[in-house]
């Protein structure tokens, strides 16, 4: 079994590769078939599926493939097999079992949690961020894709652009800005990252930061794209550098991941067919959640507007402002309620959130394929695309010019209706407001619609000749004339119907004036059925409006009336139905009416509880409403009811005003259980009574709270599926795989979507809030009008929700490396800015790392290659969260920006930052084995803090702090009349000391985390500028030109040690005396002369002399020969000296050329961005 | 540094669920007008108290309360649990009192909490530990809390005026609770009980048990009721009695009833109530009780009156999924939570009547609370 494992991974490895484009030399002349294709315009990935069909695969398709693929390798290895089976057999069982765990172990490895997907219906544009280095060609990619989707040409790349790219797909497409800043708050809302990387450059330091980046806030989905690829002459070259810069890009993300080629361009465009392909492969990515978005929700701007009255403005041009920000909802549902943080701006709450409909919606569904070209919409208001912009209450059309053409004013009048077209002619009458309106009426045989248009102009109706019918629609406004008009119902029902569908609509579209579109369920219904609703309709909506306005009337006024009104009407219209009994299409709006007031009464629960006022009054009145509901109330109690609460609502406000605190506040009311008719009443509640009755009991509910919806069946097997698993989970919950976890998940969203499906619209979105994938508008009030002022659509806007508590200060703690291409080490309280879910701020972090027993030891800097702890001031982030830290903002900086990467480990504010110090004391007085130490302490408190602690001299003499030294004790030495000085101690030693001893102390001391931070305010500042906070102290000193303070006793000097002088050992005579001879100093008396050996002079042999003279001459030789060598040396290393200083001289001047080169390009840049200011 | 945003309240009602609520989402309150028309304007002492409880549970909280007590700053800190915490409770309120927000309150901690409470463990007003350990117990599980270290461990009982009980709770957290669809209320399967005496006679259990069981025994046989009789130093300082009744139903569900009858405490000025409990002989409280219990079954739902508050905290603090739940009657201190909810997490509850069992059905989205203060490995 592990042979065929090892043997697949193996034929993947192959696959792979050849699919890739050879890496390896045995697939060669596989490799070189792709390469051709390459050559020819087409990026290497896409090469293999351009020679299969244009439309997209169907995902059966494509398994289908795969497995013929790898059943023709299997087939082939099966052959070799057969051939030489002992080839593939094992040598040894340790290997086996070797590859066997590891095969398990990467098994292992793929499984992981899967996340909960709580997004329901269709989810908001994908955003493809395009992101590279400068002149790389962004806009131009940008441009490019928008033009292969909808065909029409981008004059500029402003802001996000959102395109329909599929049936079930909308993609939204940003262009990365360039600095810094706009980086970070890129990877925050990419789904898709585009790296350009240019081809003829290779890799800048962008795509690597761009990259870190987006690992740390999740890593969406990136894919890679050279560009530039024209420029090279030479395939062979433009082969190898392709092959590089793909390896390359698989190192800093994984083997195979997608890179894609443009070969050039054509026209100034990119080609068609790379376009398309790049398409495809957008068009085929799967996102998966990324957990900091799928708990906060966030919305990418794509359109910005100032509301501010003008009044204020002008006033004032520097006063707050209100804008309004639209986009598409993500991540996760919006509350009303909830706070948003703008990037780049600050903290505010939503004054103002509403859904607009889609701009850019998908495209209904329909069986066809591909997307016709009505369907292909975009939307991207910055860049002055979409003819339509939406808002609360209105929606703009947006018509260039000369697409306009105004017919003329004035036609003769008497052709009106000869040689025109109906709708022609309906539509200059219109214009014309001059007719009279029964004339038009009478000559018109479309009176039908005429009828309807002009009820629209309501002022107009003060006309008396208009027909019986129209009375009708007349009642559906009023509501006063309903008795008059019931009879006419029945008789009118025919011509209502031949009118068609036409009529019907517009009769709904009348109404929407007056109120509300809550209509639709109504449509198969008789005009005069609508006209009770009408007036039903009303009359609620006057009254909550009235009890809206009027503060005297109170709430539980309004819901109470509510109630009554309801009832009444509902009861009068039973009464109706009797009447009508006979018709035949009544039972659908009966129904529909029932629903209904089961409806309000629900709301009414709700508004009881949720009902602006807490009083206790509504909770009697609800009490009542609770018992009072089901047996039939009589209208007079809800009189009575309203009269009390009118009284006493005041009272009894302020009672509850302090009521206690009590949950258990349960009046019982003391029936007499005993009795045999009151304990029967609960019998089926328990296992002894009937078990049919008590399921019926159970199963009834159910079903009245579903709403008596058709899926009742469906939903009530969901739900008990759903138990089931429930309980298994809870007392079993460790044994689930990750399979039965992704059922269970996805079965809770199912039961989720069925839940939220039953309530109206309205309810679910005061439940779950604003669905994700709405498109919604946020009003934000008093924003800093730099955020106007500055507004830079190039740079997009981000605002994300705030979960709980993330607005809240404190302390946090991290877990944080350097970044091994950062070239310096990070130092303590060096401000930094970091940037933490939504947010960016610069805050002095303390470095720290932990001991052995616990303890947080501070660090001066951060350790070069391992994780430190970093502990900061700041708003506060969930565990977990990633973290960039970026110390330096400048665009035009060489080196790599990102300093650092760092995750959350926990917000704490008891943990300590301890340091070491060293208390260095000396010896003022010594007795025995105590000593009084000085200059350890300053006041004789630090001392009483310090009894008891250890202390050491340099040569290692242990020792302990007793106490403070006594007065008279310490300082009798010092002259009289002097205060006697204060902070000096007593401490014992385990031996002596001396007075040239050095004493210290060595303790932990805390170290103070800075309370300091700074959001960083990019969006309120043009965006060219540099955002400057607080400096570092080097940048201080630079600025300054301050040197660097230095203790004089840390530096190094030179050791200068003497030879030490002896005394001469004096021994006393008495001593000498008993000593034994041999350790007795003998006396040796000085010599006048020397020895005689040292006197005589010796004479040579003859022999023994010229052997002598030979063994100099020999000497004499060989150190001449030594010394001519040395000469020679000396003499080519000095040519050598010369040449080298040549080359040099050349190189130096190359250098300079170059960097001339560079700084004059870099020059114009600036000139050029200076300019645009 | 920065301006803290106070949320501005009134009154002192909720102050259990306000605290609570502040702490988990984070929101610092300001709560004026504490009975500042009172006889006694301010904080009571068990208010005081509960404030202490917060304040040693979680770390860099700050409370403020001004002189006389009619206005206090709350700015929560992180919830930081441990092990060998202490808190006196005092006298004036029952340790159910602090438990009930005490148990959520330890979940979203940053260790297990393990606190020894002294003070009243069974009074009339707040529900009896025992109680607790029986009803509101299982109904944290329900929402995916682990059932080892939950516990709560009674060891001396204490009742009023003078206490002197002490109990350990234990807590665990939890990463986020679980939702629930919990509509079933089922049928009673047994009821279960346990009474108690301190420094009273064992007698006086056995005519409360006889009584409760009188009424029982039309309906069920399957009760028991446990005696817990306590002297000498595990019983406190005051004379008292006891019973606390819990029906089980085959679906899980736990719904209780319970009272203590002792002497009324000298400082609480006209509670009447408690003086006619006083009166109360033992059968009576029996009858009472079991009557009460029953009362609570009819009502329905899968919880009794009295942890409607703590089952709708629960389902606000879930994840974003639908809870879907049944009550009996919505009681106002149900209701005060859930208005409370709104306040802080911005969960609205959908409710609807069920009339055909005159129950009500509630449904809402939880807020997806995470444990921020846990510590990630």
């Amino acid at each position: 079994m592990a042979a065929g494992s090892g043997g697949k991974d193996q034929s993947h490895k192959a696959h792979r590769s050849s699919q890739a484009g050879a890496s390896s030399k045995s697939h060669k002349a596989k490799a070189g078939r792709g390469k051709k294709r390459q050559r020819e315009g087409q990026g290497a990935v896409a090469s293999q599926e351009s020679d299969k069909p244009k439309q997209p695969l169907t995902k059966m398709e494509k398994v289908d493939r795969k497995k013929r693929r790898r059943l023709g390798e299997d087939s082939a290895l099966a052959e070799q097999k057969r051939q030489n089976p002992k080839a593939f057999a094992f040598t040894s069982s340790g290997k086996a079992k070797k590859m066997q765990s590891r095969a398990v172990e990467k098994e292992q490895r793929k499984l992981h949690i899967p996340s909960i997907d709580r997004t329901y219906g269709e989810p908001a544009p994908y955003v493809v961020v395009v992101q590279g280095p400068p002149k790389v060609g962004k806009s131009l990619l940008i441009k490019s894709l928008i033009k292969h989707y909808t065909k029409h040409n981008l004059p500029e790349v402003r802001g996000p652009i959102s395109v329909v790219s599929g049936k079930k797909r909308r993609v939204q497409f940003v262009e990365c800005p360039n600095d810094i800043n706009g980086m970070i708050d890129a990877a925050k809302y990419a789904d898709l990252a585009l790296l350009l990387i240019d081809g003829s450059y290779g890799f800048e330091m962008e795509t690597f930061e761009f990259l870190n980046i987006l690992q740390v806030h999740g890593f969406p989905k990136v894919m890679g794209v050279l560009t530039h690829l024209d420029q090279f002459k030479d395939a062979k070259k433009l082969k190898k550098t392709k092959e590089r810069l793909k390896h390359r890009f698989w190192t800093e993300i994984y083997d195979g991941a997608k890179l894609f080629y443009l070969s050039g361009l054509i026209h100034g465009k990119y080609p068609k067919r790379e376009v398309h392909n790049l398409a495809r492969f957008i068009s085929t990515k799967k996102f998966h959640p990324l957990s900091w978005r799928t708990s906060h929700p966030y919305v990418l701007v794509d359109r910005f507007e100032d509301v501010t009255p003008l009044e204020r403005v002008r006033e004032n041009s520097k006063c707050d402002r209100n804008v309004t920000v639209y986009g598409y909802l993500r991540g996760c549902n919006l509350k009303r309620e909830m706070k948003v943080h703008v990037a780049g701006v600050g903290d505010f709450s939503l004054s103002g959130v509403t859904a607009l409909p889609d701009p850019c919606p998908l495209p209904s569904a329909a069986k066809k394929k591909g997307l016709r070209d009505k369907e292909k919409l975009f939307y991207g208001p910055m860049s002055g695309l979409g003819d339509l912009l939406y808002d609360k209450d209105a929606v703009y059309i947006n018509i260039n010019d000369h697409f306009v053409q105004f017919s003329k004013a004035n036609d003769e009048e008497g052709e009106v209706g000869k040689n025109q077209d109906v709708g022609e002619a309906l539509v200059k009458s219109l214009q014309n407001t001059k007719y009279s309106l029964d004339e038009k009426l009478q000559e018109s045989f479309i009176s039908l619609f005429s009828r309807n248009k002009n009820l629209l102009p309501e002022h107009q109706g003060s006309n008396n000749k208009i027909e019986d019918h129209m009375i009708d629609m007349e009642a559906a406004k009023q509501g006063d004339l309903v008795e008059e008009t019931e009879p006419d119902g029945p008789t009118k029902s025919d011509t209502e119907d031949s009118d068609g569908s036409a009529s019907s609509d517009n009769n709904d579209a009348a109404p929407e004036k007056l109120a509300f579109t809550e209509h639709v369920e109504l449509h198969g219904g008789r005009l005069r059925r609508k006209a009770m609703f009408e007036n039903d309709y009303d009359d609620t909506e006057k009254d909550s409006l009235d009890g809206i306005e009027d503060d005297h009337d109170g709430d539980t006024k309004i819901s109470d009336d509510d109630v009554s009104s309801s009832d009444s009407d509902s009861s009068e219209e039973d009464g109706e139905v009797e009447k009508h009994d006979h018709m035949g299409n009544m039972s659908r709006w009966k129904e529909s009416l029932t629903e209904r007031t089961g409806l309000r009464k629900s709301t009414n629960l709700m508004q009881l509880v949720y009902g602006n006022s807490a009083s206790s009054m509504e909770l009697r009145a609800q009490e009542k409403l609770d018992t009072i509901d089901n047996v039939d109330s009589d209208e007079e109690d809800f009189f009575k009811l309203k009269g009390e609460g009118d009284k006493k609502q005041k009272g009894q406000n302020d009672a509850y005003f302090d009521a206690e605190d009590c949950s258990k506040c349960m009046k019982y009311t003391g029936q007499n259980w005993k009795e045999v008719n009151i304990y029967e009443r609960i019998r089926d509640r328990f296992v002894t009574g009937n078990w049919s009755n008590a399921a019926r009991r159970n199963e009834l509910s159910v079903g009245d709270a579903e709403d008596e919806s058709s899926n009742d069946d469906d939903d009530a097997a969901v739900d008990g599926e759903f138990e089931d698993l429930e309980t298994g989970e809870k007392y079993g919950s460790t044994e689930t795989g990750p399979q039965e976890l992704k059922e269970e998940s996805e079965l809770l969203k199912q039961k989720n979507i069925a839940e939220l499906n039953e309530l109206d619209e309205e309810s679910r979105l005061a439940i779950e809030g604003f669905r994700t994938g709405t498109y919604m508008r946020l009003e934000i009030q008093n924003v800093p009008f730099e955020m106007v002022e500055h507004f830079d659509p190039y740079h997009p806007l981000l605002v994300g929700g705030i979960g709980f508590g993330e607005e809240n200060v404190g302390y946090m703690q991290v877990r944080l490396k350097r970044h091994r291409w950062n070239k310096k080490i990070l130092k303590t309280k060096d401000p930094i800015v970091l940037s933490i879910g939504w947010r960016r701020y610069q805050t002095t972090p303390v470095y720290a790392i932990e001991d052995r027993n616990g303890r947080h030891r501070m660090l001066k800097y951060t350790p070069e290659h391992m994780h430190c702890l970093a502990m900061f001031w700041g708003p506060l982030a969930p565990p977990n969260t990633g973290v960039v830290a970026v110390q330096n903002l400048s665009n035009n900086q060489a080196s790599f920006r990102i300093s650092a990467t760092a995750t959350v480990l926990e917000s704490n504010h008891a943990a300590k930052i301890m340091k070491k110090i060293k208390l260095v004391g000396y010896p003022c007085k010594i007795f025995k084995k105590t000593a009084l130490i000085t200059d350890m302490f300053t006041s004789d408190l630090e001392i009483a803090r310090f009894e008891g602690a250890a202390v050491r001299t340099v040569s290692g003499i242990r020792g302990q702090v007793k106490k403070a030294a006594k007065k008279e004790v310490g300082n009798h030495s010092n002259s009289k009349g002097v205060i006697p000085k204060e902070g000096i101690a007593r401490c014992t030693f385990e031996d002596k000391i001396l007075m040239s001893d050095i004493v210290f102390l060595r303790a932990w001391t805390q170290v103070d985390v800075p309370q300091f931070y700074n959001p960083l305010t990019t969006a309120l500042q043009p965006r060219e500028t540099i955002w400057h906070g607080m400096k570092t102290m080097a940048e201080l000193r630079r600025e300054h030109s301050l040197p660097l303070p230095t203790n004089k006793d840390s530096m190094y000097k030179p050791i200068e040690r003497f030879p030490r002088k002896f005394n001469k050992l004096v021994i006393s005579k008495q001593l000498q005396k008993d000593l034994p001879f041999e350790s007795k100093p003998k006396d040796i008396p000085n010599r006048r002369k020397p020895l005689l050996e040292r006197r005589r002079a010796v004479i040579m042999e003859g022999a023994e002399r010229q052997v002598h003279a030979l063994v100099q001459q020999l000497q004499f030789i060989k150190n001449e020969k030594v010394k001519k060598q040395k000469l020679t040396k000396e003499r080519k290393r000095k040519l050598h000296e010369v040449e080298e200083a040549k080359a040099e001289e050349v190189s130096k001047k190359r250098r300079r050329e170059e960097r001339r080169d560079r700084y004059r390009v870099e020059d114009k840049l600036k000139k050029k961005l200076r300019g645009r200011n | 540094m920065g301006k803290v945003n106070y949320k501005k309240m009134k009154g002192s009602q909720n102050l259990r669920q306000r605290l609570l609520l502040s702490t988990l989402s984070g929101t610092p309150i300001l709560v004026e007008d504490i009975r500042a028309d009172d006889k006694f304007p301010g904080l009571r002492p068990h208010e005081v108290s509960l404030l202490r409880l917060f304040d040693r549970v979680t770390d860099d909280c700050v409370v403020e309360i001004n002189d006389t007590g009619t206005k206090f700053k709350y700015k929560p800190g992180v919830v930081m649990g441990g092990r060998r915490v202490a808190h006196d409770c005092g006298v004036s309120r029952a340790i159910g009192y602090f438990l009930e927000p005490l148990i959520v309150l330890g979940l979203f901690g940053k260790k297990p909490l393990e606190i020894r409470l002294k003070g009243i463990t069974n009074d009339s007003k707040d529900p009896c530990v025992d109680t607790f350990r029986s009803t509101t117990l299982p109904i944290l599980k329900r929402f995916g809390v682990p059932s080892e270290g939950l516990d709560l461990k009674i060891e001396s009982r204490g009742v009023p005026p003078l206490g002197g009980g002490e109990v350990v709770l234990s807590v665990p957290i939890v990463q986020a609770l679980s939702a629930v669809t919990w509509i079933d209320e089922g049928m009673v399967k047994r009821i279960r009980g346990w009474t108690f005496s301190a420094k009273v006679s064992s007698q006086f259990e056995i005519q409360m048990i006889h009584a409760a069981r009188g009424i029982f025994n039309n309906l069920l046989p399957d009760v028991h009721i446990f005696t817990d009789h306590k002297a000498g130093l595990q019983a406190g300082n005051s004379p008292g009695y006891g019973i606390s009744l819990v029906a089980e139903t085959n679906a899980g569900c736990c719904i209780s009833a319970d009272t203590t009858i002792s002497y009324a405490r000298g400082d609480d000025v006209g509670d009447m109530e408690d003086e006619k409990k006083e009166l109360k002989p033992p059968q009576d409280v029996g009858e009472d009780m079991a009557s009460a219990l029953l009362e609570e079954i009819e009502l329905g739902g899968v919880v009794d009156s009295s942890h409607q508050g703590l089952l709708f905290l629960l389902c606000a603090l879930c994840p974003p999924d639908i809870s879907k739940i049944r009550v009996g009657k919505l009681m106002p201190y149900g209701v005060e939570t859930l208005r409370q909810i709104k306040d802080f997490l911005g969960v609205e509850f959908n409710i609807k009547m069920d009339t055909s069992t005159k129950t009500v059905i509630l449904k809402c989205m939880g807020c997806g609370l995470k444990n921020l203060s846990r510590k990630s490995s």
